[in-house]
């Protein structure tokens, strides 16, 4: 199969050329050409194409959201931070409660002692 | 699932595992090492921050009531159960009974007297700032839910009972 192919690729290019000597063709393409005039080029054209040829290469922008949140926790920075965050205040409320806690079994303590259970 | 969701369900749930790791060991440390359950006096110390000699004067007379205060308890303990027995028997008249009653509010009164006045000599023996709270919190403390009773059935303050 790919002999036929290589084969009939070849035959083509033979045709193209000898149809591209053929001074009848030219004739016949510039009647066409103004027959059917093309519309010209929008502005800034190339510099759009361009433009789109980057942007194709760069990461594609998340597409809600959910997927920009989960783009945002995977940042190491983001996260070194919330965790930080999360130990801090963990510590800090836990701190507080405890100081609480244990003011508050203390006080019953004083209370159990010096207040009758009896009454 | 969507991948999304499945890194933020586990992000969710490393960082709620992290917060309750951090917030129960730290609630653990202060728990025990912001207080000495072994003493009594701790909240005395923690609430009112009191020196040493001033905890050294309240702890002596702590120690030198708590004996009164056990007297009293038995005391009032004692008369209960003489009450409750006099009751039960059914041979008592109903002087015997009254009398009985009469005698364990007598025992309360004074257990109560004693109490208070250990509660001022306290105050007493603290800085006078701490002295006052420390007596105005014993008071909310130990008389405040009796108070409170007594406001709502006298009707001072505005609850009273609407006799139609």
């Amino acid at each position: 199969m790919p002999g036929t192919l290589r084969f009939a690729a070849k035959a083509g290019t033979n045709n193209m050329n000898t149809s591209n000597q053929d001074p009848t063709d030219g004739v016949l393409g510039s009647l066409l050409r103004e027959s059917r005039p093309a519309p010209g080029l929008p502005p800034r054209f190339q510099e759009n194409v361009w433009q789109r040829i980057e942007h194709k290469g760069q990461p594609a922008p998340a597409s809600n959201w959910l997927e920009a949140f989960a783009a945002l926790v995977l940042k190491p920075r983001f996260a070194l931070a919330a965790v930080c965050a999360l130990v801090l205040v963990g510590v800090t409320l836990g701190s507080l409660d405890g100081r609480s806690h244990a003011r508050h079994d203390a006080q019953e303590r004083y209370l159990a002692a010096v207040v009758a259970p009896v009454h | 699932m969507r991948k999304p969701a499945v890194i933020l369900t586990f992000a969710l749930v490393l960082g709620l595992a992290l917060f309750a790791g951090a917030f129960y060991c730290a609630r653990t440390y202060c728990v025990q090492h912001t207080a000495n359950p072994a003493d009594d006096l701790e909240w005395l110390r923690m609430e009112f921050q009191l020196g040493d000699a001033e905890l050294a004067r309240i702890r002596e007379l702590h120690d030198g009531y708590l004996p009164k205060c056990g007297d009293n308890c038995a005391n009032i303990a004692a008369k209960k159960r003489e009450l409750a027995e006099a009751t039960a028997a059914g041979t008592n008249t109903v002087a015997r009974l009254d009398q009985l009653r009469a005698e364990v509010v007598v025992l309360r009164g004074h257990c109560q007297e004693e109490m208070l006045a250990h509660f001022e000599e306290v105050s007493r023996a603290m800085p006078s700032e701490q002295g006052q709270r420390y007596l105005a919190e014993m008071k909310r403390l130990t008389l405040g839910s009796h108070e409170q009773v007594e406001q709502s059935m006298s009707g001072t303050n505005g609850h009273a009972h609407d006799h139609h």
